[in-house]
Parts: C-alpha cells; structure tokens; sequence
C-alpha cells in the first residue's frame, strides 16, 4: 500500500514512546475536565464551621438581578389566572442517567417542587398533567387547583419508555385549554428530554393550532437544543431553556411560576365573580361531607352563593363553579402586579451625607430603597 | 463603516468588523502594493467575500490605475452570492462616499455564465443541458445563418441577438451591479441578448464574476480572459480544489464509445466536405488559400460577427505555434484522411490486455513510427477542425464532441512533452471482469493551466476556507506569493468542538485503515458509536465516508448487525448515492426530517457532490462524523503517475502529499457545520490516525485551535460525555455583548488601520 500505511522512518521507536506519552496526557485532560469532580471545591468553611458556597456573592447578585428586573417590568401587563398544562416527557430518553440518580427522578423531584411553587405563588391558577409515553400523551389529571392532588398522580405515573410525541402532546394539551374561560391565560410547559419527536402528523400544524388558539407553549430541554422546539416557542411566545445539570434545570422550570408577561390579545380584561368563603368550625360541630367526593370531615369552606362544603381553597365550588379565593390568595397573586420597588445603591460617602430617621447610621448598609422622599430609610441597621 | 487603512479609505457595509476581517484587509492591501500574488486562508463564516469585495473596490477607487477585480467563483449559486453582496457594498458606498466630486465613480459589475444560464430566447432557453442550449444558439446567431436570413427571410434568426447588433455601439449597460437574473430581465427588456450583451460589456466592467473555468480552461478563456488588462486583480474563491481544476482543464479521457463516435463524425464531416465541394467548392478553395497563406486568425475567418464562435484551442496561449498549418492537412479531405487514421490508432491502442502509460514522447514517436503521422500536424488538429467546421457551416455542435475530444487530445499531446502522461487501461482496477477500455491524456502538473494567470496578471489571491498546510499551495501551483497568512476566527464562545475518536467503547483502536475496514470488530464499533451519538445529539448528523464502495460495504454490514435498526430508531437515515437526482431527493427529505424535530443522519462521501457544495449549517448538522481519513484511491495510474512527478519535479514527497490532499478533503467535509459565527457543532473525527501528528497538524488553524487535549485519543463512552456536555453548553442563550472582543467599531478600527501603528499580524 502506499502512502496509506507510509512507514515511518528509522526513528521509529522514540516516536511511539512520544506518542504513548501524549495519550496518556490526552487522557488525563480529559479525566481533569469531565471525569474529576471537584465539588468539595466549590464549598468553604465560615468561621463557625459552617459550609457554605464559593460563589455566594454570585448567587446573591443573581437574586438581586431578579429582583430588579421585577420591578422594572411592574407595569408590565401580568396574567393572574393561569390556565397551566404541565407536559412531562417520559419517553426513554427519560430513562438515560447523565442526571444523578436518572433522569427521570430529578424531573420528577423538580416537578413537584414546581407544582407547589406554582399554586404558592398563583393561588387563583389551574394546573393540569399530561404525560408523554410509547408516543402518545396521556392525559394524567385535569385543570384544577390542588397541589397535592396532582403530586400525588405524578408520583404514582414515575416510569418511562417509548417514544415522545410532541404533536400528540401539543394536542391534548391545546383541546383541554380550548374551553377554558377567556379571561384565563393559556399556557403549556413542556419537560422535554428526548432529542426527536416521533409524530403521526406534521407537528408544524399542531403548532399553528396551538398559536391560533392563543396558547404559549414553553419548554425546558433536558439534553440539547432542538430546533423544532425553538420553533415552537417562538411562534407561541413562550420561551427555551436547555438545563445545563440538576440545579439549573429546576431553576429553568421554576422560572415559569411567577406569571409571564400578557399581551392585550391573549385573555380579555373582564370581571371575575370569585367567592369569599369561610372557614367553617373544627371539631365534632363542624363535622359533614365535604369536597366533591364527599369525605366525612371537619372544617371546610361553605360557598357563599350555594352553601356546598369544600374542602381546601383556593378551588371552585363544584356545585356552582363559582371561584372561592381568600383574601390572603388574592394579595399573594397581586404581589406580581405590584412588585416591592426596586433598591438603589447609594455609594457611602453619600450616605453619610443622609440621616435615616434623624440618626446617623453607624452600619454602612449598601441598600437604599427607591424612594422618591428620602425622609424614611429601611433596612438600616438600628444599632 | 468608513475607515482608514494605512491610508486607504475602505467603504465596508457594516457597523462592525471583524478582527480578522481587519486583518485579511491589511494583509491584502500589502499584497496590492506590493503588485504581487496572495494566498489567505480565512474560515467560512467569517464574511470572506464582503471583505474582499469592500476592499479591492475601495483599493480601486483610490487608485484607478488598477484594473478590473476579477472574481472567480466555483458555481453559479456563488456567484449570485457575490454579486448581491456587492449590490449592499454598492449602495452604502453610494450614500456615503466622501471623495472628490459629488458622487463616487460609478461602478459596473456583473457576472457571466454560459448561455444555459443567460439565453432568453423563447424556446433555446428551454432546452436541457448547456451544450444543446449552445448550439441552438449558433443554429440562430451564426455568420452563415445571418447571412441567408438577409436573403430569405424564411430562415430563423435570434430577435435578441438581432437587437443587439442593431443596437451596435448603444448597447451598453448603465452602471450598477447585475445579478444573472438582472441581466436576463435587462435583456428582456431591451430586446437584447443577455449574453452577447454580458460578453460586450466585458470591457467596460470594474468586477467581473464567473467561474473558474473563464480564467483556468484555456478552451474558455482564450475567448474571454484574453482581453483583460494586466493590471486586474483576479481573486479565486472556494480555491482550496484549485489544483484539481487546473488539472482538469487540461486533461482528456476517452472511452471506447467516444471513439466509435469520433469515426463517424469523421464520416460525417468527409460527407458534407464532398457536398461542399459539388455545391460550393469555393469555399474550400478560399479556406485552403487562407491556410496557405497562414492567415488562421479566427478574425479573418468570419467578416460577419455573428455568435458561432467555437471554443478555442486546448493549449494555452503561449505554447500555440503561430505558424501556418502544416501542409498535410491544408486539403479538407487530407485533413479527414488524417482524422481518420489517427481514429483508428486510437482505437488500436485502446484494445491492449494490460495497462499502459507512457509519455507523450514515446507515444509521439510510436505514431511517427507507425502512421507517419508527426508532432506537429497533431498540434494544429484542433485550430484546422475548428477552421473546418466553420467553413462547412456545421452549427450543431453538440454532435461533434467526440471528434473535438478527439482532437483535444491530438494538440495537447502534440503540444506538451512534460507534465503529461498517457494512461490506457483495459477495465477498471475495481472491476477487473468488466473490460472498460480507456485513454487518458492526464494532466500532472498543476502549475500549467495556472502560470499564463500568474504571469499575466498583477494580483492573483487564492483564497478559501481550508488551505491548510498553506505551504504546499506555491509548490504545487509553482508560483511565489507575497503573502501567506491563516487567519483564526474569533469567537465569542467555543461553538466549534472538533474531537478525535480513536476507540471503541471496547477500547479496540478504530481506523478506515486497508488491513483493519473489513474488520468485524471496527464495522461494530463504527456503528454502535453513530448510534450512540443519534442518541445524544439533536436534529441532523452528517457522516463522511471515505468512498462510495466503504459505505455500501459498512452500510449492508450494518443492516446485518442489527445496528441500522437502532440507529433508525433514533433518527431517520439518508444516504448519498452516485445519481444526482436521487441524492437531491435524500437531501430533501434529510432538511424536512430535521424541521420536522424527527432528527435524521445523512450518509455521504467525502469529495462527493454533498461534501464540496452542500452546506448542513445550523440544525441540519448539529455534529459530522468523518469516519476514517479520506485518502484518494491510491492505486489509480492517474494519481500514481501525478505523485511521481510531484516527486520528481517539486521535491514533494508522495505520503505529504496524499496527507496533505486527505487532511483538506476531511477538513472540508468537517467545515460544512459551521457556516456562521452563532452557529455550532461538533466535528468527530473517528480514525485512530487523525491521533498523529502528521495527520494533525496539516488541519486548518481553525479547526486545530479548537482542538483541545481532552478532547483527543478518545473513546466512544468519553466522546458521549463530551457530546452531551457540548450540547448543553451550546443550548444556553447567546450572549451578544462580544463587542470589542470579536468585533471592531469604526474607531477601533482607525485606531488600528493607522499608519503609525506598526504591522499587526
């Protein structure tokens, strides 16, 4: 053969040693960057022992950034009522273990972790579950408000195989978000981690339906990018997030539990008939079937306008369908709308020019609110 | 942007520059001064083509001594590219020229094409392939026809072409950049041919685009090349295959049907020779005169202007004797006895059992030895043809390709004694049983077709994505650059992750190597790593195989395995097959499987059409395997006959050289990912042999600065660490606040282009 298998010249010997050599680096550079995991590294000891992590000033410049821009974006128009159809793709590729323990565990353990974040921060939303399996979308529970509920079917759905098909997912989901009243915003949030979606149809039209019926869909990957999903949640408004590890991919889901900015067409501003129910006596005197279906318990919500028994709020009565909030609910969910002002950073010398409350700070604080009077300061130390 | 370059006001249409834009320009600017050739590698996606445009325009609007840019492009879709772009750079130039006078000197710029893709005409743009398109042109537009038409109005003529020549000296085109598409219309318009009308204006245009071929292929650019100045600057874009082409153009294959063709042409011509004679033997009578006195003169020849014009000579144009021609062929019938007879030796030579190569040298001596017939008749076979056949008045010319070929043959043979072998082979290597008898008049010496450019233009700038090593270029084109220089892309993040892929995840070394590619266990491993991979990487995956025949091979073994079921299941499996049309298809279907999120592999070969001119940029290539190092098929005469005179000649060793070729061809495969700065991918190289440093180092800057320890001599289980990693790096949003690292405000750039500041490279 020639030139193919072009012996190399007499120095033969040294240059395979050289060669071994550098594979040896080769491997040890690898073994640096991907193998070794130095997480020890990234923790250090306070004075009291306790461990803490290296970067805390990044983490905390990193909430100070969210904070900001939360109350930049105050007058940004916000959705209150959620309508949330939460997608979990449990194909196989829900199954590989890149992610300690697997997959499957850490999007199972986030969810969870979302749900409740959801319902704590929009008590007046709904969510629902549908589940992607053997490439079809299995709807797992309907609308509705209670966290726990739907934990629990998630937890009991844990398993993966087949393929994942978005088309059927964007289906399901945009059918049961199709009859939700107008004032309701439509959401979709899918967890995706296959890399390809097997379809029976051409998803590009589940897609224009989807957009048409004013539904944004928004995704979270788990592996890489894939372009159809980039499609998808530019033609909805919703955003693409790929999670880099455990930690990230639950910060990318969570992301999605305070409301996403509206736009005008998306839902109708329009009164919303809401009840204020209370809380019934606990013990023996409050005892009656309560809820849907119909536990014997105490306490419970009586509905003002039909006298049904529920059993948790926020919920709808499920005689009347009539909203039942508490108040506390409602200003949870107008925290949103009006976020806490944002702090501006006062340089020191300035601040020693000012006297918070008639008395010279000894403490150096670095937070100022933004206050248009500076009469009153918060957040100084009173020492 | 409007900045100063070491004096030179340059017009670039951008807000932003590019460091290494910057950097090419000054480069380029250095080798404009100094009057001499260039060759700069640059990698695609880093807007190679507006740099050069926005530079050599504004080089000539500072110094208009300089003549013509000259552009050469490899194919039409290219040139259109190129011509939009100057259209941008036309118009901001425009609004913002700051010279004397008002406005900036107009600029004229267009691009020609052959008639297939300019002809107008109603019912000759029609037709099917170039040649046809040709000659139904020369039916309409020749002398002869134009003449009978005057006479008869009966005869068919071209309305275009009349128009034009009506037009005479008021057919011009006014100032501005002219797409193919625009000339067309233009044509429309005014009633004039497009291509008549393009070649016309040849002489007045500031930049010319067309194909390699105008410049390179003496056949083409006798005819439109050999007008242009000395002073242009001729730029060769995508050149990386520039030895390849100039040895094309000067090389003839001939095949057993071509021959039997040949014969019959001859018949064909003696037949109308003998008509001539009894209707109008006077013309034969003027020719013979005309050739007596020497007058060969292609001007002389036709006192009408009128579109016939045949391709020129295959020699190039120095090497053509300007003497009469020789006095055994002067008669018309002579002339067909000759052909006739060298025909027949031809065909004599092509039955032989066992294949043969010679040079021309012995061939010519055998054929004086044999037929009597001498160098120098052979030498002026292809002008006496041409001169024959316009005497006849013959337009089809299509059916005389054969007999041309013939010829071709003929005068090249006659012409050169070095750098030339004659190769027949009785079947092919591959298919001993088939008997598939060929003559091959093969070019060796890249640096022919290309020296009459060197010498007679100023600045020729060879340039193109992957050049690397860079230093083989000036010795395989022979020619002495001012400059060399290998531009790195500057990125604001990793987004190109080249990996070298030497294990199985059995750890068994992993190589297209002739002793190990039929091996079980490296076909097992190929194929459990392309599924592993489907698995881990989004959309579209590219694979390069070293040849058609590996593929089909690897491909059925691993149907038989099991393992195509898998990788199907991941995604959706395309393959590249010799048939065009087929391939267009896969291709197709390959970019619908993709936008559709189904994901799909698409099985090609390197130096295939896919891996020169189809780009998988963005999700169409999210990663390219290159499975094995795409040596030529080095048991070939043609390339074994090449290496020895590259050897002998340029001192170039063989196993360089087939490295060298290997290294760019894979590098070229590899470089279809990434076609811009936000784009990414992952480039896998899976042979065991891209590990040493031979092979290593002869990849391009950009790719080797990329190239990171970790990431070499890997395994198949690592290579998937790194893959998914990569993947997930590569998703997060893309931060554009690069400026002022990977790009240059106007300031920045002044600052820089200063004179003061000394050389920056």
């Amino acid at each position: 053969m020639l030139g193919t298998t072009a012996k190399q010249p007499a120095a033969d010997e040294p240059m395979e040693d050289a060669e071994e050599e550098e594979a040896t680096a080769d491997l040890a550079a690898f073994q640096r960057e991907y193998e070794d995991d130095h997480s020890w590294e990234a923790l250090q000891e306070d004075e009291f022992g306790r461990l803490r992590p290296l970067d805390q000033k990044e983490e905390q410049r990193a909430k100070r950034r969210r904070l900001l821009s939360a109350a930049a974006s105050a007058r940004i128009r916000r959705g209150m009522i959620r309508y949330l159809q939460v997608v979990v793709d449990l194909s196989q590729a829900a199954a590989i273990a890149d992610m300690r323990p697997s997959r499957l565990a850490v999007i199972g353990g986030v969810l969870q972790g979302f749900i409740r974040e959801f319902f704590d921060q929009n008590p007046l939303s709904h969510l629902g579950l549908v589940v992607l399996r053997n490439g079809v979308a299995e709807k797992l529970t309907d609308l509705s408000g209670s966290p726990e509920a739907h934990i629990a079917k998630l937890r009991a759905a844990l398993d993966c195989g087949g393929d994942a098909s978005l088309m059927n997912a964007l289906e399901t989901a945009t059918d049961a978000l199709k009859s939700i009243p107008p004032y309701g915003h439509r959401e979709v949030l899918i967890a995706f981690a296959a890399l390809s979606t097997c379809d029976p149809g051409n998803v590009l039209d589940a897609v224009k339906a989807a957009k048409q019926h004013r539904v944004r869909v928004s995704v979270v990957g788990i592996a890489a990018e894939v372009h159809i999903c980039r499609v998808l949640t530019q033609d909805t408004g919703g955003t693409y997030g790929v999670a880099l590890n455990e930690k990230h991919l639950e910060e990318l889901v969570n992301e999605h539990a305070p409301p996403p900015p509206a736009r005008a067409a998306d839902a109708a501003a329009s009164l919303v008939r809401m009840g204020f129910p209370q809380r019934n006596a606990e013990g023996f005197a409050g005892a009656a079937f309560v809820g849907a279906d119909c536990k014997l318990g105490d306490g419970g919500y009586t509905c003002p306008r039909c006298r049904a028994r529920v059993v948790e709020l926020p919920s709808s009565c499920h005689v009347c369908g009539l909203t039942l909030v508490s108040s506390p609910h409602l200003a949870r969910s107008y925290h949103h709308l009006f976020p806490v002002p944002a702090f501006a950073e006062v340089s020191a010398d300035e601040l020693a020019r000012l006297q918070g409350c008639r008395r010279t700070p000894k403490a150096k604080p670095q937070l100022w609110p933004e206050v248009p009077w500076r009469a009153h300061c918060y957040g100084l130390d009173p020492q | 942007m409007k900045f100063q370059l070491e004096g030179l006001s340059v017009y670039f249409p951008y807000e932003y520059i590019y460091p290494e834009q910057f950097r090419y320009m000054l480069e380029l600017k250095r080798a404009l001064d100094a009057k001499g050739h260039c060759l700069l590698e640059m990698p695609t996606g880093t807007g190679k083509t507006i740099t050069l445009l926005s530079l050599i325009t504004s080089y000539q609007l500072a110094h208009p001594e300089v003549g013509k840019l000259v552009y050469c492009t490899r194919t039409v879709p290219e040139m259109e590219k190129v011509l939009v772009e100057l259209q941008e750079l036309v118009e901001y130039r425009a609004k913002y020229y700051t010279g004397p006078g008002q406005a900036p000197p107009p600029i004229l710029a267009l691009g020609l094409s052959s008639r297939k893709n300019l002809c107008v005409h109603p019912t000759v743009a029609e037709e099917g392939t170039r040649e046809s398109v040709d000659s139904g042109c020369r039916k309409l537009t020749a002398a002869w026809v134009r003449e009978a038409a005057q006479k008869n109005p009966e005869v068919e003529t071209c309305d275009f072409f009349e128009g034009l020549e009506r037009a005479a000296v008021d057919a011009v085109l006014d100032p501005g950049v002219y797409t193919l598409e625009d000339l067309r219309q233009y044509g429309r318009k005014k009633g004039w041919c497009p291509y008549f009308l393009a070649r016309h204006m040849l002489a007045f245009a500031n930049v010319l685009v067309y194909n390699y071929q105008y410049m390179l292929d003496p056949k083409v650019s006798n005819m439109v090349s050999r007008e242009l100045e000395k002073e242009c600057v001729v730029v060769f874009d995508e050149a990386h295959n520039i030895d390849n082409v100039c040895i094309e153009a000067l090389s003839v294959t001939m095949r057993k049907h071509t021959l039997e063709a040949a014969a019959r042409n001859v018949l064909k011509l003696r037949a109308a020779v003998d008509k001539c004679k009894q209707t109008d033997a006077n013309r034969l009578t003027t020719e013979y005169n005309r050739l007596v006195a020497g007058l060969q003169e292609r001007g002389v020849l036709n006192p009408l202007p009128g579109g016939e014009e045949f391709v020129a000579n295959p020699a190039l144009p120095e090497d053509i004797l300007r003497e009469s021609v020789p006095g055994n062929i002067r008669r018309a019938e002579h002339f067909c006895v000759f052909l006739r007879r060298f025909v027949e030796y031809l065909k004599q030579r092509m039955t032989v059992q066992a294949v043969e190569q010679e040079s021309p040298t012995t061939f010519l001596a055998q054929l004086t030895e044999r037929m009597q017939i001498d160098g120098k008749t052979l030498r002026f076979c292809y002008d006496r043809l041409s001169s024959l056949l316009k005497t006849l008045e013959i337009t089809d010319m299509d059916d005389f390709t054969p007999l041309h070929l013939v010829a071709d043959f003929a005068t090249l043979v006659g012409t050169y004694a070095k750098g030339f072998a004659i190769i027949i082979e009785p079947y092919d290597e591959r298919m001993p049983s088939v008997p598939d008898p060929v003559i091959e008049l093969s070019c060796l010496d890249a640096s022919l077709a290309v020296k009459p450019v060197f010498q007679k233009f100023q600045t020729v700038v060879i340039t193109s994505g992957t050049l690397s090593p860079i230093d083989l270029y000036p010795r395989i084109l022979n020619f002495h650059p001012v400059a060399i220089q290998s531009f790195a892309m500057t990125l604001t993040r990793d987004c190109m992750c080249p990996v070298v892929l030497t294990r199985g995840a059995d750890q068994m070394p992993m190589s297209t190597k002739f002793d190990m590619r039929g091996d079980e266990g490296v076909i097992r491993n190929y194929g459990r790593m392309l599924v592993e991979l489907a698995a881990a990487i989004p959309d579209g995956i590219v694979c390069f195989f070293v040849s058609y025949s590996y593929m089909d091979a690897i491909v059925s073994r691993w149907n038989d395995m099991g393992i195509l079921k898998d990788l199907m299941a991941a995604k959706l499996v395309f393959i590249e097959t010799v048939d065009v049309v087929e391939t267009t298809l896969a291709l197709d279907n390959f970019r619908r499987a993709c936008d559709c999120g189904r994901g799909a592999v698409f099985l090609s070969v390197a130096r295939g059409k896919v891996a020169e001119g189809i780009d998988f940029d963005r999700h169409y290539g999210r990663c390219v395997v290159m499975f094995g190092v795409p040596y030529q098929y080095t048991l070939s005469r043609i390339l074994r006959a090449r290496l020895e005179y590259l050897r002998e000649t340029f001192q170039i060793k063989e196993s360089d050289y087939l490295a060298f070729d290997a290294v760019r061809q894979a590098a070229q495969c590899v470089g279809r990912v990434i076609r811009s700065k936000a784009d990414y991918g992952m480039m896998v190289f899976a042979d065991q042999r891209y590990q040493r440093h031979d092979k290593r180092d002869k990849l391009p800057g950009w790719i080797t600065s990329h190239l990171r320890d970790a990431h070499l001599n890997l395994s198949t289980d690592m290579l998937l660490h790194v893959a998914r990693e990569f993947m997930r790096s590569m998703a997060q949003p893309y931060d554009r606040l690069a400026i002022g690292k990977s790009l240059l405000t106007e300031e920045q750039a002044n600052a820089l282009g200063a004179p003061a500041v000394p050389a920056l490279a």
